[in-house]
C-alpha cells in the first residue's frame, strides 16, 4: 500500500524538511503533495486521493484547525487521517484538536517520532514487520 | 520575573537550534562570537492573554549554515531559503517558550515570521546563544502581561 501524502505547512523549508523525513523513513509512498495554507490544500484534497495529512496549524489563509473542520465536515474527506505537526503548546487547544481525531507531533520532531506518529494514525505501528516498510492493515484508529 | 522568561527562552532556543537547527549551542560566549556582525533578523508576532513578538537575529556567518543543516543540502540554499529557514526557527522557539511562561492552558496565535523591523521599544528579556563561530541573539517584546506590570 503506497501512500500519498498532503504536507500543509506555510514555510516552504518545514515542507521541505517533512518530506525528507518521509523518504527517510521507510515507509511505503505513492505521491507526495505540498500545500503552503488550508485553502491550497482543501483544493489538492478536491482533486488527488490523499491518504494522510500532515498539517500545520498556523498558517495564513486559512489554519489548521478551520481546514480540519472543513475537512471533517466534507462526507469525501470526513474519515481522512489528520496529524497535526505543530509548534503549539497549549493542552487545551491539542485537546480540542485530538477531539477532531487529529494525531499530534510536536515541532521540532525526530524522523523517528514522525514516522512512528504516522504509523500509529495508520493503524501500522504495531503491525508492521521491522524494516520491511511494510504498513499491514491500514485502518485508521480513530 | 525577567530571569524567567529569560530562562524559558533560553531553553526553547537551544532546544530548537539543537534539535532543528543541527548547531550545538557553546557553554559560554567568546570575544570572536561576541564580536561578530549581524546578518540577518526576523520575528515572529504573538497574540493571547498577553501578545508581544519575539525577534531572532544571527551572526557571523550562520544564517547559510542553519539552513543547509535543516535542509541537509551540502549546497548553500538561496536566500530565500535562508530567511524561511531562520522564521521556521523563530516560529518554533516561539511556540516552545510560550507554554513555559504563559502556562499549558493558554492558547496564542502566532503569526508566520516576517523579516525584523527596527526595534521601538525595549526588550523585556534578551538572551544570546553562542553557536560554531557565531551567535544569536533573541529579544522578546511584550505587552499587556500582568506579571510584568505589578512589577
Amino acid at each position: 500500500m503506497a501512500l500519498n501524502i498532503l504536507v500543509v505547512d506555510d514555510s516552504s523549508v518545514m515542507r521541505a524538511i517533512i518530506i525528507k523525513t518521509l523518504h527517510l523513513s521507510q515507509l511505503p509512498l505513492g505521491e507526495v503533495h505540498e500545500a503552503g495554507n488550508g485553502q491550497e490544500a482543501l483544493k489538492v484534497l478536491d482533486g488527488k486521493w490523499i491518504d494522510l495529512a500532515l498539517v500545520d496549524i498556523n498558517m495564513p489563509v486559512m489554519d489548521g484547525e478551520e481546514m480540519i473542520n472543513r475537512v471533517r465536515q466534507n462526507p469525501a474527506t470526513a474519515d481522512l487521517p489528520v496529524i497535526i505537526v505543530s509548534t503549539e503548546g497549549s493542552e487545551t487547544r491539542k485537546e480540542g484538536l485530538l477531539e477532531k481525531g487529529a494525531g499530534f507531533v510536536h515541532k521540532p520532531f525526530t524522523p523517528e517520532t514522525l514516522r512512528d506518529a504516522i504509523l500509529r494514525t495508520l493503524g501500522g505501528l504495531d503491525e508492521q514487520k521491522a524494516g520491511d516498510g511494510t504498513l499491514q492493515g491500514g485502518h485508521p484508529d480513530f | 520575573m525577567s530571569k524567567k522568561l529569560e530562562t524559558e527562552l533560553y531553553k526553547a532556543a537551544t532546544l530548537t537550534f539543537e534539535e532543528l537547527g543541527f548547531l550545538l549551542p557553546t557553554p559560554e560566549i567568546d570575544e570572536q562570537q561576541l564580536n561578530a556582525q549581524v546578518e540577518a533578523a526576523v520575528s515572529v508576532d504573538f497574540e493571547g492573554p498577553f501578545s508581544g513578538k519575539l525577534l531572532v537575529r544571527v551572526c557571523g556567518g550562520l544564517l547559510p549554515i542553519i539552513a543547509a543543516n535543516m535542509l541537509g543540502e551540502d549546497d548553500v540554499p538561496s536566500k530565500s531559503l535562508q530567511y524561511d529557514a531562520l522564521g521556521e526557527i523563530a516560529n518554533v522557539i516561539c511556540g516552545n517558550m510560550l507554554p513555559g511562561i504563559a502556562g499549558s492552558k493558554d492558547v496564542f496565535r502566532v503569526s508566520s515570521p516576517k523579516m525584523a523591523e527596527s526595534i521601538d521599544s525595549p526588550a523585556v528579556a534578551e538572551v544570546q546563544v553562542g553557536l560554531g563561530l557565531g551567535r544569536a541573539d533573541l529579544l522578546l517584546f511584550v505587552s499587556r502581561y500582568p506579571a510584568l506590570t505589578e512589577e
